[in-house]
């Protein structure tokens, strides 16, 4: 579905390039000109107005809904380690168990970093747009972590899918903890362990980094 | 259009505008966003030290306005960022028990007056615990005190106490709860390697393929490193969890392989594999024939059979024999072929072969033991047995491939085994009854010759029986609940309240601070600072993070005011106790293990700080500790480039013990038809005084249940829920039946963590002939029901 709306949306744009080339070579006289001049309007009003809007209509499509995919993720090379890592059949990790197991089917990053919700989907929007700033304007730091290393994973997006089993209800201390890990004041990761390679592993020069950066498995994978 | 391409000023100032309008914007839009981002629940994170089981996990600890906010896995530490759930909420122990869930934190000392126990002052307290020691000390000498310590003290004060007493007042009545939990592994490691102490780590439960996990429900008991064998699993799929249990429990759930042996048939089920082994050809000739000899036990006969006698008519210890080859240890062994023996322990033996087979071939097999091995009567010959296996084999002494006994408290290794605080222990690998040994130690202490007294003191149980009879006067307990842990409980409970008992402890209302002639307010965890050291030889630094609650003090600062006191009544060696804050005596500690092959002089205050734990040996700063001991890289061997080194014994050869099978001192009988053994659960630690203080712990875990084979229920016409009895020749006990089909049939299971079922009172008090420590899981009982049916649910 994304690559046909990415087909029409990059076709949308040719036509209108192609449109306003034709608008910028008409010579000024047939503007002038009674005869034809309504045709040219037309013209100009689709390549100038129509189509830029269907365009950035399709683009912001494109963007909202291709930024869920994976492949979007490893775009930033600060993914790199999280990415190679999912992706690793030998890893244990959270997110490689979910990848290779396919308890996720697509769109993996997506699905456990958007919280619940509509308010979800604009915070994971928000938190993509913060996140863009920092990569093209250098202000981060390696090996990325939450907010002032002190910042949390919301435990509802584990919960939204792992409260209702069966096996999450027989553990009573699941029960018992419930308000904790609804709050996140208890990581679930306590104790199901890391979700990815760790921020030492994924500290640049680490004896781990260079594995879990080269090569890059998304692109072998595909 | 071509001609009117060029822009003018009003037109480019107003494109100008659009882009700084849209750069604005946009900046704006990320400065808000920014700010939305979730405020961190700590303004600040310290590294710190679970404080519970011997797992030894490292926490992060999350801190706001001087309060414990939050806690986390620490990825950086050897556990990797896993914790179980009651580290998960050590965030509320310090606030539980005063304004928090529950009640009973000691704040102030007190003393008993009469029935009542009321709250004094630290120097009135202290004066009358002084006079009381030093008058004992004076009028029937210096075995009429004791020392009951724990495996939850820090190192620090563990090493004072035991300087204070063996060194200070010369008695080596020091034992400890260790004594309970630990004393048959570290008794099995020194008979097989010389010295203490595991060889492996817990990476090597990331490389190993088989795992033979044997009287050990890790699954609840060290969930963390559970989760890790699970993990190894996964990426293997060679991987084999091999799981020996009496009882199906939560760890065998998961097993590749359960062995749903009879309680207490452990020993026998060993050497039946090792027969195995030999017979079908799966020892490790080259690996046996460079680096081990065969060991055992010959009692001392003359000519005519008849048993040598000393000067006092008693007939001689027996003696230990090196002389056996492979072939001859094959033969001794003849009489646990699987199909002799299986029918005893079990099972088939086709599952004997198949683990023997499984344990010898993989690439890597690590055992795993804790309670069930440890507290039996034949403790020590098991742990013997267990790495007579490995030696056997070859599967020691490289990644993924060794006899890890795991720890039951988080510093019983650190503090107690380390520093030498049991009875026949001195510090970093020493005995008390070897000479030379106890002059080492003397020199190092600065003391007289013959100031640490010979031979080994008493061991718990003997301690409390000493109590009895009156032969111990006075007692200090440390950190531990004896009267709610020792075996035959209710004996005991009575011994306590003979002698005078002074109870340092965190909470007044423990089933010991009841019977308490003294109580003194302890500091907890984060409250104080010091090291831990866990299972794989890590020792790791707790920093104070909060300040005591009420009065309490630290251990460590009763002991320096204890000796000081002791020290003016001219009961101790004078100016004993020179190191006095916890980085004094770490500094001391760590200079003394120098002189022994325990080194960790390396570990300075400042490197404890900064590292996330190192393992010993590590003899210099810039040494970086040591994953496996005895092998490639352990800088205590002779060459460290040496493949393997057992240089714990005088020949450099590890033993491989011969242990014929014992009989139990309990087998069930018509009176007691039924075996319980006791255990854990996940919620629950230990004696629970600190787990059952936490709300989201005691409700998950609820109230403790006698866990029932639903054919001995259904026999006796107990139904689920309905309250049963349960006696034994020791006591009895009632609580509510859980019906189950995890035990064997005439097998029962309690846990111990709740005072309000007290099964210790049921179990039996036999100890193991070597390490003395008791015999907890195996004790013939009677079960009936108590209570009102229970009515069928609707």
């Amino acid at each position: 579905m994304t690559t046909l709306i990415l087909i029409l949306g990059v076709g949308l744009s040719l036509v209108g390039l192609l449109i306003c080339m034709r608008l910028w070579l008409l010579p000024a006289s047939k503007l002038n000109a009674k005869a034809g001049a309504a045709g040219v309007k037309l013209t100009a009003a689709v390549g100038f107005v129509v189509l830029p809007l269907l365009a950035v209509g399709v683009a912001n499509y494109q963007t909202f809904e291709g930024v869920k995919e994976v492949s979007s993720c490893a775009g930033c090379h600060v993914m790199a380690p999280m990415v190679n890592d999912m992706l690793r059949k030998d890893s244990t990790s959270l997110a490689a168990r979910h990848f290779n197991n396919r308890w996720i089917a697509e769109k993996q990053c997506y699905n456990c970093h958007s919280d619940y919700g509509l308010s979800g989907t604009i915070k994971s929007k928000g938190d993509g747009f913060r996140h863009l700033a920092r990569y093209v304007t250098g202000s981060y730091k390696e090996p990325i972590e939450y907010h002032r290393s002190g910042g949390f994973y919301d435990n509802n997006n584990c919960l939204k899918c792992h409260a209702v089993t069966e096996k999450f209800q027989a553990v009573s201390s699941h029960g018992t903890l419930r308000a904790n890990l609804s709050s996140s004041q208890t990581s679930c990761l306590n104790c199901h362990g890391p979700a990815h390679p760790t921020a030492l592993q994924r500290t640049p020069g680490s004896k781990t980094y260079e594995a879990l950066t080269h090569p890059p498995l998304l692109e072998a994978s595909r | 259009m071509g001609e009117s391409s060029n822009l003018d000023r009003r037109e480019f100032l107003m494109g100008l505008a659009a882009i700084g309008g849209v750069g604005v914007l946009g900046a704006g839009s990320w400065g808000v966003l920014e700010s939305m981002v979730p405020q961190a629940q700590a303004a600040s994170w310290h590294k710190s030290v679970c404080r519970f089981c011997g797992n030894g996990c490292g926490v992060m600890v999350g801190m706001r306005d001087k309060k414990v906010v939050a806690i986390r896995g620490d990825f950086e530490a050897t556990n990797k960022g896993f914790i179980c759930v009651k580290g998960s909420l050590l965030s509320s122990l310090n606030t539980a028990g005063y304004g928090g869930n529950g009640t009973g934190r000691a704040l102030k000392p007190k003393i008993r007056r009469g029935d009542q126990l009321v709250e004094v002052s630290w120097e009135e307290a202290m004066s009358l615990v002084a006079e009381k020691f030093a008058t004992a000390i004076k009028t029937k000498g210096k075995n009429a005190v004791a020392f009951y310590g724990s495996g939850q003290l820090l190192t620090e004060e563990t090493y004072t106490a035991n300087k204070l007493f063996k060194g200070g007042i010369g008695t080596n009545n020091v034992d400890g709860n260790p004594r309970l939990c630990m004393a048959s592994a570290a008794v099995g490691y020194t008979q097989v390697f010389g010295k203490d102490e595991p060889c492996g780590c817990y990476e090597d439960l990331d490389k190993a393929e088989v795992f033979f996990i044997i009287g050990a429900n890790m699954a609840v008991a060290h969930q963390p490193s559970f989760e890790r064998i699970k993990l190894t699993r996964k990426a293997n799929p060679n991987c084999k969890i091999v799981v020996v249990d009496p009882r199906r429990c939560e760890t065998a759930e998961v097993a590749d392989l359960h062995l749903h042996i009879r309680p207490g048939y452990d020993l026998m089920l060993l050497n039946s594999m090792a027969y195995v082994i030999i017979k079908d050809n799966l020892a490790n000739r080259d690996f046996v024939a460079k680096h081990c000899k065969f060991a055992r036990m010959l009692p001392q006969l003359d000519a005519a059979g008849k048993p040598l006698l000393d000067e006092k008519g008693q007939a001689l210890p027996p003696k230990e024999d090196n002389s056996l080859s492979l072939e001859e240890y094959g033969m001794l062994l003849e009489d646990y072929a699987p199909e002799k023996v299986a029918e005893r322990i079990g099972i088939s033996p086709h599952q004997i072969r198949e683990v023997a087979h499984l344990f010898a071939k993989s690439k890597g097999t690590i055992s795993c033991w804790t309670m069930g091995i440890n507290q039996s009567s034949r403790g020590t010959a098991s742990n013997n047995m267990l790495s007579a296996l490995h030696l056997l084999t070859g599967q020691i002494c490289k990644p993924g491939a060794t006899p890890l006994s795991m720890t039951g408290q988080p510093n019983a290794c650190g503090g107690v085994r380390d520093c030498g605080a049991l009875s026949h222990l001195l510090p970093h690998g020493r005995l008390a009854a070897n000479p030379k040994h106890r002059e080492e130690v003397e020199e190092i202490w600065g003391l007289p010759k013959g100031t640490i007294a010979p031979g080994p003191g008493k061991h718990t149980i003997a301690m409390y029986r000493a109590m009895e009879t009156g032969e111990i006067e006075c007692l200090l307990v440390m950190c531990t609940n004896p009267a709610q842990s020792l075996p035959a409980g209710e004996r005991y409970r009575r011994a306590m309240e003979k002698g005078f008992m002074v109870v340092a402890e965190t909470f007044e209302d423990s089933e010991t601070a009841k019977l308490a002639d003294v109580i003194l307010p302890a500091a907890l965890w984060i409250e104080k600072e010091g090291v831990m050291g866990q299972t794989e030889r890590r020792y790791q630094l707790v920093e104070k993070l909060l300040e005591p609650a009420g009065e309490a003090r630290s251990d460590l600062q009763i002991l320096v005011d204890l000796a000081e006191r002791l020290d003016k009544a001219g009961v101790t060696t004078p100016g004993i106790i020179k190191s006095k804050t916890a980085r004094e005596v770490w500094d001391e500690a760590r200079k003394m293990s120098a002189k022994s092959v325990y080194n960790y002089e390396g570990m300075t205050w400042e490197r404890m700080q900064k590292e996330h734990g190192i393992q010993w040996p590590c003899p210099t700063e810039s040494h970086p500790g040591t994953a496996r001991r005895y092998t490639r890289g352990d800088p205590m061997m002779s060459n460290p480039e040496l493949e393997v080194e057992f240089y714990g014994q005088p020949d450099k050869r590890a033993k491989i013990w011969f242990r014929p099978w014992v009989n139990l001192p309990q087998e069930p009988s018509e009176q007691y038809p039924i075996i319980l053994t006791t255990g854990r659960i996940l919620e629950q630690w230990h004696t629970g005084t600190m787990t059952q203080r936490i709300k989201e712990l005691n409700e998950a875990a609820g109230p403790a249940t006698i866990e029932i084979n639903v054919q001995d229920a259904h026999e006796r016409n107990i139904q689920d829920g309905q309250l049963v009895t349960i006696e034994s020749q020791f006591g009895k006990v009632q609580g509510k039946a859980k019906l189950s089909t995890g035990p064997r049939k005439g097998v029962c299971f309690a846990a111990f963590y709740d005072p309000s079922v007290f099964v210790n009172a049921v179990v039996s008090d036999a100890v193991d002939p070597m390490s003395f420590e008791p015999e907890f899981k195996v004790t013939a009982v009677s079960m009936s029901p108590a209570g009102d049916p229970v009515a069928p649910r609707s």
